[in-house]
């Protein structure tokens, strides 16, 4: 006996329990259906906007408009403008014909980041209906990938994030049966393909590696002689391009993105994060773990399973001074592809268990159940979707589209007075290294900024803004990347002794904080020698302006 | 062709599509595979603490959770291994 299934297809129904299961099976779709319009309308919002929404947006399009003058955006940051990029440039290629057309914005960064996500929802759900070919599923499951609070509130950020992901899912999914392609030219095409997107993906940010690893560890499992063949054809690649770049930044690129980013690990942040994870995303996390451990001794492993366990011990790495939930969403896809496969499989009784010393001890005593089983089926999985539903409850909750709705659900804000996220407590705190986005932006908001961009066009000297969008409206340098500063201090490869000396000097007539994530020297220096005239209020962030201390009060102080 | 001789040679082709390299692994072979990669992955990040003197502080807790997933992984492999034969 080679392999027995644990259900069937044939067991008789009654059709009261179909018509539960189909009742149950359209809520599931009508809430996440209710999620996408809630991405939708954060989306649309945040495309609109015309300033830094997410700390460091700003930065993402001096890369952007770097490349679309033809430059590198590795530079020395030791010279003025102080200005390095640490993240690879395939995103920021992408954005940069858009310069050419539209000018420096916010928008295209943004919606080429929101249509990543959809091509990364579409790419699960036709994971999902190629092997699991239930069509309602594969659409529940594509849905679940948006209705993640993380991927909410990153998905719509001029960040490249988000296009990591969608390379790394629509890579994962060409190789998934390319071994098995008979005619060579198809089955060395789609390979090639594959291992591209994974390219693309690694030089959209580093992440991506574990991902590479996944692949070429399937390969390997599946034809050991083409997962060599192939994997040294991908590194010689990579390694080219990679040689490429570092020669022509001389040196710069090695510096700025791979230097510059060993940075603390904080476990606690870690920690606190992957429980986070499990809480919002358990409905699909357990599934999606059944899933994995059933081809692992069962079946075939595919390569969804070793890229979901290489996603997930990759997001340990959350734990860097820098992470954080961003760092999940490879592990989400690929959750909502098992979980996905997990719901078909049990739904088209499509469970075969191949005869072993584990079939013998944990399936074989199930098998007189199995007819009871497969109906309970029909009811749990419709369920495992309405509890990831709850579980995720996100949603403005004033405007007149979902004030109602949110008295509805007698859901009250608990982040930035105008939205509820469940990620967070009701006081809104939340795990460190969740980001502290998500809330719609206002008119104020955009008054506020405004206010900012008035101040900065004001001032005659050079502006040192900690959000890049401001200097760009007014048509000023943006002068330094704060946080890429701080990598590299962190990791003492900046001096910073010209902009220290700027700060002394009082050269900046204006400086704009934010998070305060220069280095402590550079923190330092601007305390001696700025004081505080106004803060401004924009997203619920507080902007403090600081103007030089007047000479003869610096030197009495 | 009568009496001429051929000498013997190798075929590199043959020699770099040897059937075993072609074929999937099993089970038992992936299994055997990632009881060594525990193994040696946990005595090479134990060896960090050993070999690099200059450090403090012991094993740091990156390298728990590093080793924690060496044995986690060499578990897997020893859980493979009875299954045989089976294509991973």
């Amino acid at each position: 006996m080679g392999e027995s299934t644990l259900q069937s297809s044939s067991v008789l129904t009654p059709s009261w329990l179909s018509s539960v299961h189909r009742l149950l099976l359209m809520a599931a779709l009508i809430i996440l259906l209710g999620y996408l319009c809630v991405y939708v309308a954060y989306a649309s919002n945040l495309i609109q906007f015309p300033f830094d929404y997410d700390q460091g947006e700003g930065f993402e399009l001096v890369d952007t408009l770097l490349f679309s003058q033809g430059r590198w955006p590795y530079l020395d940051t030791e010279i003025y403008p102080f200005y390095s990029s640490n993240y690879p440039p395939l995103f920021h290629v992408m954005a940069a014909p858009f310069v050419w057309i539209f000018g420096p914005s916010y928008a295209y960064g943004r919606l080429l980041g929101f249509a990543g996500t959809l091509v990364t929802g579409g790419a699960i759900g036709c994971a999902v209906y190629r092997d699991g070919q239930h069509r309602l599923i594969a659409l529940l499951s594509a849905l679940a990938f948006l209705a993640s609070n993380s991927i909410y509130h990153i998905g719509p950020l001029f960040r490249q994030h988000m296009t990591m992901v969608m390379f790394e899912t629509l890579a994962v999914v060409v190789l998934a049966h390319a071994n098995e392609i008979e005619d060579t030219g198809q089955r060395r095409r789609r390979l090639i393909l594959g291992l591209a997107l994974i390219l693309a993906a690694g030089y959209t940010k580093q992440l991506a590696y574990a991902t590479a690893i996944a692949a070429l560890a399937f390969l390997f499992v599946r034809s050991p002689r083409r997962s060599v063949i192939y994997g040294a054809g991908f590194a010689l690649a990579g390694a080219a391009i990679f040689l490429w770049i570092n020669r022509s930044t001389d040196g710069q690129w090695w510096l700025q993105t791979i230097s510059a980013n060993v940075n603390t690990f904080y476990p606690d942040q870690t920690i606190g994060l992957f429980r986070l994870w499990f809480s919002l995303h358990g409905f699909l996390i357990v599934p999606a773990v059944l899933y994995v451990l059933y081809e692992f001794y069962f079946d075939r492993i595919s390569i969804y399973a070793l890229w979901w366990i290489a996603a997930t011990t990759n997001a340990i790495l959350s734990g860097k001074w820098g992470a954080g939930d961003s760092y999940f969403a490879t592990t989400i896809a690929a959750t909502c592809v098992l979980a996905g496969l997990f719901a078909a499989r049990t739904l088209t009784g499509g469970w075969h268990f191949a005869a072993n010393y584990l079939s013998r001890l944990l399936i074989d005593p199930l098998r007189r159940f199995s007819a009871p089983l497969a109906r309970t089926g029909l009811i749990l999985i419709p369920l495992l979707f309405i509890g990831y539903g709850r579980a995720v409850l996100h949603l403005p909750t004033d405007g007149p589209l979902f004030a109602p709705v949110a008295a509805l659900l007698h859901i009250t804000p608990n982040a930035h007075g105008t939205f509820y996220d469940s990620a967070r407590e009701m006081d809104g705190s939340f795990s460190g290294g969740y980001a502290d986005i998500g809330h719609l932006t206002t008119q104020a908001d955009v008054e506020a900024g405004d206010r900012i961009v008035e101040l900065i066009r004001e001032a005659d000297g050079p502006v040192l803004s900690e959000e890049a969008g401001f200097n760009l409206l007014a048509g000023k340098d943006v002068v330094t990347n704060p946080t890429q500063l701080l990598n590299l201090a962190n990791n003492g490869l900046f001096e910073g002794a010209a902009l220290l000396n700027m700060i002394e000097t009082r050269a900046f007539e204006l400086i704009v904080l934010r998070a305060q994530f220069y280095p402590v020297p550079i923190l330092q220096a601007i305390g001696r020698r700025y004081r505080q005239s106004e803060a401004i209020e924009m997203n619920g962030f507080r902007y403090l302006i600081l103007r030089p201390i007047d000479e003869t009060m610096s030197l009495s102080r | 062709m009568e009496g001429r001789h051929v000498p013997y040679r190798p075929r590199w082709r043959m020699v770099y599509s040897a059937p075993m390299f072609s074929k999937s692994l099993t089970k038992r072979q992936l299994g055997l595979l990632l009881l060594a990669g525990g193994v040696l992955g946990f005595v090479a990040i134990v060896a960090i603490d050993v070999l690099d003197v200059g450090r403090e502080g012991g094993i740091g807790p990156a390298q728990r959770i590093a080793l924690g997933l060496m044995i986690g992984v060499a578990l897997a492999g020893l859980t493979l291994i009875p299954l045989k034969g089976a294509p991973a």
